[in-house]
């Protein structure tokens, strides 16, 4: 997306650190691959027609544009490099903003994706006895559309208007609230199952100590991930509005390309974290890749059973 | 610095355009960030933001365990009272055999835990008499709490809530059967003597499903300030 133009070679600069073409493209080939699995899984399994798997599906669906997105503007720069295309061109450049409207569009489309996750577990967990008459699967597709809407919106408005200052605040605003909501959520589902648990293990026999630990370290990586990934970039945004001249923001700006790198490997992780987790879904999976209604497909199944 | 882009641009440059070589040249000449004079490393904000978000997610982890080990303290004591409330709400035939199964209780629990075994048998109850109508809420409250506390199976709680209710169609089952099944499996998990069980079952048959539906609203305002006080 931006290209910082290398400063002249000096032992006390920070050099751009270019990431080969290579990773960005194996990185968008195996996260295509996965969330498309997803997307399918979904669509094809009725039983995974809830608000649940939709929202999953949704955030798949994100996923997929993004690296589609990146993999194709990869491809743009391996081909101007070579020299087959004019990368000043008229329709390059426009090409080219397509591209970044999608990635802006997936980017918030992936947030979005993460606060509906989070706030169906946290109905799920709050208002079990209500869950299928507040989230029906009505109000779960309206919502997606306006995710959609709004993201498609909001990614040609970025785009369009790509210089001003407020498009960039807009966009670190959202992380934050984003973050800082997902965050509160879990909390909150996490120290409602933990008191849960604490009753159940104070009855005789039913104590299971090490499964304490999972909860945390679920919601630790959960969490975690979404911000190793995403913070990065944002900072990026951060320290070009604020601080365009200071050396120790350029050598922090000079390491854009790994960021971008960390925001791609979060595609490739978020199957295994939301979706992979359903055992729905990975029934699913293994229906869709081993077998469709074979009798080798019994055969297989003996194999992993 | 003015005087430096004129001169540029004065110079006759018949190989190079105008304006995209202006832009590269302000970069090339005219240096805004001077790498002189660093008093930290270079690299310091870099190594400062990741060294900070490595910090913040191993003390979210600890602080995640810490609560997971020992507890806030406070979470117990309004619990009894909000399920006392709750169960005053629901059935009001359950306060009276209390009385009786208490004593037993206190034979099946050694005496030092005399006060402790008592609330939490009184959860305890309440969720096996509650297993009824009232139940579903904390049994899926719960099913997240035990089957791991792993997070994911808060994703599995509401698939839980489809697959214990064959499938999707929860509107479409009748009361009856998803107490039931959600009852035999809190006392198949829950392992609590039997006469707990007998008492309460026979009661909570169709009270249940009578008294329950109305505090099904106030179930789940109980459960936010249950909550409220989780996180307070």
């Amino acid at each position: 997306m931006n290209d910082v133009s290398a400063l002249p070679s000096n032992h006390t600069d920070c050099q751009v650190v270019k990431v080969p073409h290579l990773v960005f493209l194996v990185l968008g080939m195996v996260s295509l691959s996965e969330n498309l699995l997803v997307v399918v899984a979904v669509v094809r399994n009725k039983n995974l027609h809830s608000p649940m798997y939709m929202f999953i599906c949704s955030l798949a669906t994100f996923n997929t544009i993004s690296s589609l997105s990146k993999t194709w503007e990869t491809l743009m720069m391996e081909f101007s490099d070579v020299g087959q295309l004019d990368s000043r061109g008229d329709s390059v450049r426009r090409v080219d903003d397509i591209i970044d409207a999608l990635l802006c569009m997936s980017f918030i489309g992936c947030i979005c994706s993460f606060l509906a996750i989070a706030v169906d577990r946290y109905v799920t967990i709050f208002h079990a006895l209500r869950y299928h008459n507040i989230m029906t699967t009505r109000r779960a597709a309206a919502a997606l559309a306006g995710i959609w809407a709004l993201c498609g919106v909001a990614g040609a408005v970025m785009v369009a208007f790509c210089d001003a200052t407020v498009i960039k605040i807009f966009f670190i605003v959202l992380f934050l609230i984003s973050l800082l909501l997902i965050l509160f959520l879990y909390v909150h589902m996490f120290l409602l199952a933990r008191s849960h648990a604490r009753k159940i293990a104070a009855l005789p026999g039913s104590a299971m100590p090490h499964r304490s630990l999972r909860g945390a370290l679920t919601l630790t990586m959960l969490f975690g991930v979404f911000v190793v990934c995403w913070a990065p970039f944002f900072l990026h945004l951060l320290l070009l509005m604020v601080c365009v001249e200071n050396p120790y923001c350029e050598c922090y700006r000079s390491l854009f390309q790994l960021n971008l790198v960390l925001l791609m490997s979060h595609a490739v992780v978020d199957p295994a974290i939301y979706a992979f987790r359903s055992a729905e879904l990975r029934n699913t999976f293994r229906k869709m890749l081993f077998c469709s209604d074979s009798p080798l497909c019994y055969k297989v199944k003996a194999l992993f059973h | 610095m003015s005087e430096i882009h004129n001169y540029n641009q004065s110079r006759p440059s018949s190989t190079r355009g105008s304006d995209y070589v202006w832009q590269y040249e302000y970069y090339d000449d005219d240096e805004p960030v001077s790498f002189e004079g660093l008093k930290a490393h270079r690299y310091s904000i870099v190594i400062g933001f990741w060294v900070g978000l490595a910090v913040f997610v191993v003390f979210m982890f600890f602080i995640l365990t810490l609560l997971t080990k020992t507890g806030a303290p406070h979470q117990e004591n309004p619990e009894p009272c909000e399920k006392r409330h709750r169960l005053g709400n629901c059935v009001v035939d359950i306060h009276c055999p209390q009385g009786d199964s208490l004593a037993d209780e206190d034979k099946a629990f050694s005496r030092p835990l005399l006060d402790e075994s008592r609330s939490f048998f009184y959860i305890s109850k309440e969720k096996q008499g509650r297993g009824g109508g009232c139940g579903p809420h904390r049994v899926r409250g719960s099913l997240g709490g035990r089957s791991s506390f792993g997070l994911e199976e808060m994703g599995e709680a509401g698939e839980a809530s489809e697959r214990g209710d064959g499938g999707i169609d929860l509107q479409g089952l009748p009361e009856e059967g998803k107490s039931e099944r959600e009852h035999s499996f809190l006392s198949h998990h829950f392992d609590i003597p039997n006469f707990v069980n007998s008492e309460h079952s026979s009661m909570t048959g169709e009270d249940d499903l009578l008294l329950c539906e109305p505090p099904a609203l106030l179930d789940s305002q109980s459960c936010v300030q249950d909550g409220h006080h989780v996180i307070s």
